[in-house]
């Protein structure tokens, strides 16, 4: 590993201050729990890193805003946010997600900002944040902008921040209580990344799903929405056959590639078993909720 | 050196100490981060090395260009072999051939092969300056499948150096233009007749996949040299102190006692650390620079220095109408990579048991150690036992199922039993074969209707047993002191890596002399004061150094005795040598010293037929027995239930037995689901670390582990006992394959089974075959 200076700025505006629109190889951290694997590989040689760790506490906050919807400060750390009541009351799809994302101790210092930026295709937030229609507010030097999570990331590592803009917040409507589910499939230990990873939210009529919100992950070099699948999906009924074929238009969607995790035509595959699984597990977790 | 936190006993005397379910005596020094780990040495003045590797699998060495290296800021020195070869001119070590250099000379023979190293103060900077050096190669053909390489024209070495340790070896030396580093043969019966008047022949092949032992501590070494000069201490994550001073005393051309050889606790080793790893290295650089120099890998970096070997096993097996075996032919291909290490031994010793544990007239086997361009292959939890038994036994429930046969009805058939002779003539002794596979299959509730599932996840089960015979003919030697004040102090050469050796050693010493283990101090391997151990391998140290410290404790004994007689006192129990020694001295003065030293008896196998008449001194036996569920959609598949015995002779601690069960079991368990070196077609491994090489987790492990040793006792061990430490690595992975078949009807042949194979097999057998990418 290269000597590299490490500044500890007191403030969000010190922290933005610091870091260069224009120079790769001056780095934000927060958590640090992806950067410093990737500078231990030698993958990244940064000259000066940011350290977030002494800004604003505000940046750290989980609140219930006017409309019922959750904000999460960028600096918060997974654990918190994976044990916050509010978080288990009104987001379950959430608090469960976090529960096999990584492990606990990455849980405990990795933050939903870095979480969010670092835009590694495998990581679970993104899909589900995408699922739940959440929102990024991201901060810079002329000030804030607000975009979709699901516009955030262009590829693999690649997002639309520029170098010298930081997640300060994010904002994820209300779960209200609609069936959600993220599937996490591994094909190797359990904690490895996941080959596959898909989120789904529903809007239910009765017994018809009157929209569905589907993301894949992992398999792409970006989370993706499958449109397609929720065409065929919008206005039916949880059939075998409809969540089937919902699967397998998602999976003619995708353009997966293989890797390590399983070539691209058995998570093609996996696609089409699991897009139907979540829709599923997301009936039966949210009618669960009402017998309790 | 083991803390002792329980105060002693006064006066009183122990009783048996044997059979004790106690906690590993280094248990809190290890959960309060005081235990003694070589990682955590640091010694003044002390350089780090970092190695700069091979990029191509095999080719000339051109030019290294150092310069820059040399040249950037806070680095010590940079070397090459030619600099090695100032200090040690013959810089070539191993254990079995003297093949492996320190540093590449003249030519590079896989991707991650030593070449140069950097030495700074600080081990940044020394890692940064490897990138600075440029090496140029004139890349040759390489070779990585076993099977191809055993006829290749690629040779890997022009000619093999067996070192000469090993009497079996040396036929091999001076053999030119070939790959295989030793053919080991067993002939016995006539194997071409049973063939022709068998009734049913099945012939098949099955592979195993190249792993590396995870130890969670990397390897490390630390050279020091000796305030004297021409001497040198070595601190090192060893499992063979005595072996690295033997071996770095004949690399410098000095005695063995101007080497002295430290070890402490280890993080693991599995085999990892045997034999020389760093410590050539470190000693030279040591020597080269006159300062303390350490060298500890990274995680990444073990995976360049040893592994297990990939395999590729036919089995051809005849059989009667009534699943009687007649004969068998087994041809072992092993994937040593561009060293032997210890790799020939395994091919021999793991070689000569590919017929199996059955009873069979007529029985040929080949067993090839082979050169390839990709990194060496040595000892593994098992020494090279798994890899025969996935073949043998999931031959067994082929053969059984096509003759409609139950699989542990086909086995009662054909087991060997005790009495018989083995397929190297050696006739079974206390080998608890049967036993084991009975206790299998009851823990199984193998007789119970079985539920089998239903819709997308279907229900299977399947059992497999193996056994190994002990690795010999090897030597240990104890020493056992008593103070003045009756305390009693252990010396031993057996490296504690995890596996509650230095417990064990004095619960032995503590049954012998009547002391509780707890008030028992085991010293650790310190080749300046513990005498000589050939290694903590191959689960030899229950049965090889509890010998020779029962040995030891009873040549302490029995001096007590005759100090007893002299001073005319009556002897009481060897606890009470204080009051001897206050009496004989006049004050608390002296010790009583016992020495044990035992090599067991062995008969080395006929070159051209491997038979011999003592081919080892026991038989270590696991079997596993598993049901899985296949998730018929994905190929997914979990355990529901893991059963394994071991036949272990009478467990000296049977809370240690338990965790060594579990724990071979579960590693065994991880290379039959997921773990796999994947190399790409120029030999360069793609995952080389934790991120992309997994290793099972807490979610992987079924709920329960069932664990069990049968009751049994190994007549010619110490207390009854043998090893415990791989017996149940051996039958996991061949009963998860026939577990997958009997629940969804595919064979898998070949490790890993992930999720992916098993569900491009039902796709095959369905006649969809899935597009290949």
């Amino acid at each position: 590993m290269a000597p590299f200076e490490l500044e500890t700025p007191e403030s969000l505006r010190e922290a933005i201050g610091l870091l260069d629109p224009d120079d790769p190889d001056i780095r934000p951290v927060g958590g640090g729990t992806a950067i410093m694997l990737m500078m231990k590989a030698g993958v990244l040689r940064p000259r000066r890193l940011v350290s977030l760790r002494g800004v604003e506490p505000a940046y750290s906050r989980i609140t219930v805003g006017a409309e019922g919807e959750l904000l999460i400060g960028g600096l918060t750390r997974l654990a918190e946010l994976e044990h916050s009541p509010l978080v288990r009351q009104g987001w379950p799809l959430l608090s469960r997600t976090l529960r096999t994302l990584s492990n606990v101790r990455v849980r405990n210092v990795a933050t939903i900002g870095g979480n969010l930026a670092h835009a590694d295709p495998h990581m679970d937030m993104p899909p589900v944040l995408s699922a739940l229609g959440a929102k990024v507010t991201v901060t810079g030097p002329q000030g804030v902008r607000t975009l979709a999570v699901e516009e955030l990331a262009t590829g693999y590592y690649e997002t639309v921040l520029a170098r010298n803009e930081l997640i300060s917040q994010v904002t994820v409507p209300a779960q209200a209580g609609r069936p959600a589910a993220y599937m996490k499939v591994t094909t190797r230990a359990a904690h490895d990344w996941p080959a596959l990873g898909v989120a789904v939210l529903l809007d239910m009529q009765g017994e018809r799903i009157a929209n569905a919100s589907v993301i894949a992950g992992a398999a792409t070099d970006r989370p993706t929405r499958l449109a397609e699948a929720e065409a065929i999906l919008r206005g039916a009924l949880p059939e075998q056959a409809t969540l089937r074929r919902a699967g397998e238009a998602g999976a003619a969607e995708l353009d997966i590639v293989g890797d390590p995790h399983g070539s691209a035509s058995y998570k093609k595959h996996l696609l089409t078993v699991y897009l139907g699984r979540a829709v599923r597990v997301a009936l039966d977790s949210a009618r669960n909720k009402e017998n309790a | 050196m083991t803390s002792m936190e329980t105060a002693p006993t006064e006066g009183g005397i122990a009783s048996r100490q044997i059979g004790r379910s106690l906690n590993r005596l280094e248990a809190r020094a290890k959960v309060s981060g005081r235990a003694d780990y070589i990682h955590n040495l640091s010694l003044p003045r002390m350089l780090h090395a970092k190695i700069f590797r091979s990029t191509v699998a095999h080719g000339r060495i051109v030019s290294i260009d150092t310069s820059a290296a040399r040249e950037a800021d806070g680095v010590y020195a940079v070397f090459t072999a030619h600099d090695i070869m100032r200090v040690m001119p013959e810089p070539y070590f191993g254990p079995a051939f003297h093949d492996q250099p320190i540093l590449a000379v003249e030519k590079v023979r896989y991707i991650g092969e030593p070449v140069a190293v950097v030495l700074a103060s600080d081990p940044h900077v020394a890692e940064e300056a490897t990138h600075l050096i440029m090496a140029e190669y004139e890349e040759l053909p390489a070779v990585f499948n076993e099977v191809d390489a055993a006829s290749s024209d690629v040779h890997v070495h022009d000619a093999l150096k067996p070192a000469g340790t090993f009497p079996d070896l040396k036929h091999l030396a001076g053999r030119k233009a070939t790959n295989v580093a030793l053919d080991f043969r067993v002939r016995r019966g006539d194997v071409d007749a049973a063939f022709a008047s068998a009734a049913h022949v099945l012939d098949d092949t099955f592979t195993t996949q190249q792993v590396m032992h995870t130890p969670l501590e990397p390897m490390v070494s630390v050279a020091e040299p000796g305030e004297n000069a021409g001497t040198l201490t070595i601190h090192t994550a060893s499992q063979s102190p005595s072996f690295v001073r033997i071996e770095i005393a004949r690399l410098l051309g000095w005695a063995e006692n101007r080497v002295r050889v430290r070890v402490g606790l280890l993080g693991g080793g599995f085999g990892a650390k045997l034999y020389i790893k760093l410590e050539a290295l470190v000693a030279a650089l040591a020597l080269l620079t006159r300062r303390p120099v350490r060298v500890a890998l990274t995680m990444e970096e073990q995976f360049f220095t040893i592994t297990k070997h990939a395999t590729t096993f036919r089995i051809q097996t005849a059989v009667t109408a009534d699943g009687r075996i007649t004969g068998r032919r087994c041809e072992i291909w092993w994937n040593g990579g561009a060293y032997a290490d210890i790799g020939p031994r395994v091919t021999q010793k793991s070689g000569f048991t590919a017929s199996g544990p059955y009873d069979i007239e007529n029985v040929s086997i080949d067993s090839y150690q082979v050169y390839t361009n990709l990194p060496p292959a040595g000892a593994f939890r098992g020494f090279g036992i798994p890899q025969v038994v996935w073949g043998y036994e999931s031959h067994a429930d082929m053969i059984a199922r096509k003759l409609g046969i139950d699989p542990v009805e086909f086995r009662r058939r054909n087991i060997l039993r005790e009495g018989r002779p083995h397929a190297t003539g050696t006739v079974m002794r206390d080998a608890a074969i049967s036993q084991v596979l009975e206790r299998v299959t009851e823990r199984m509730n193998w007789q119970a209707p079985f539920e089998r599932g239903s819709g997308t996840v279907r229900r299977g089960r399947g059992i497999g047993i193996g056994f190994k015979a002990l690795v010999a003919p090897t030597t240990s030697v104890a020493m056992v002191s008593l103070s003045a004040d009756g305390s009693c102090t252990v010396y031993s050469g057996t490296v504690d890596m995890g596996q509650a050796s230095d417990t064990a050693i004095a619960l032995m010493a503590g049954d012998v002399l009547g002391i509780d283990a707890e008030n028992i101090k085991v010293i650790r391997p310190d080749t300046d004061c513990t005498p000589y151990d050939m290694a903590t391998l191959g689960s030899r140290s229950t049965f090889h150094m509890g010998h020779a410290v029962r040995l030891a404790a009873e040549d302490a004994r029995a001096k007590v005795r005759q100090l007893a007689n002299e001073l005319g006192a009556p002897f009481d129990e060897p606890a009470r040598v204080g009051d001897l020694l206050r009496l004989k001295h006049g004050m608390q003065a002296g010790n009583i010293v016992g020495i044990g030293s035992f090599m067991p008896p062995y008969a080395k196998p006929d070159n051209e037929t491997g038979q011999s008449e003592n081919i080892t001194p026991n038989w270590m036996v696991g079997g596993t027995g598993v049901e899985v569920e296949v998730d018929t959609e994905t190929g997914h598949f979990r355990l529901a239930r893991f059963e394994n015995v071991v036949d272990c002779g009478t467990p000296i601690n049977p809370t240690v037995v338990d965790t060594q069960i579990s724990g071979a079991a579960i590693m065994q368990l991880g290379i039959t689901m997921f773990e796999r070196m994947e190399f790409d077609s120029l030999g360069q491994l793609r995952n080389a670390s934790f991120a992309e090489y997994k290793i099972p987790g807490i979610h992987d492990i079924p709920d329960a582990v069932g664990r069990e040793a049968v009751d049994a006792v190994q007549g010619n061990g110490p207390f009854g006992a043998k090893g415990v430490g791989e017996s149940s690595t051996f039958g996991v992975a061949s009963a998860i394959a026939e577990a997958i078949e009997d629940a969804v009807g595919i064979r898998i042949k070949s490790l890993p089974i992930t999720p992916e194979v098993v569900y491009r097999a039902l796709c095959e057998s369905r006649n969809e075959p899935l597009p290949e990418e």
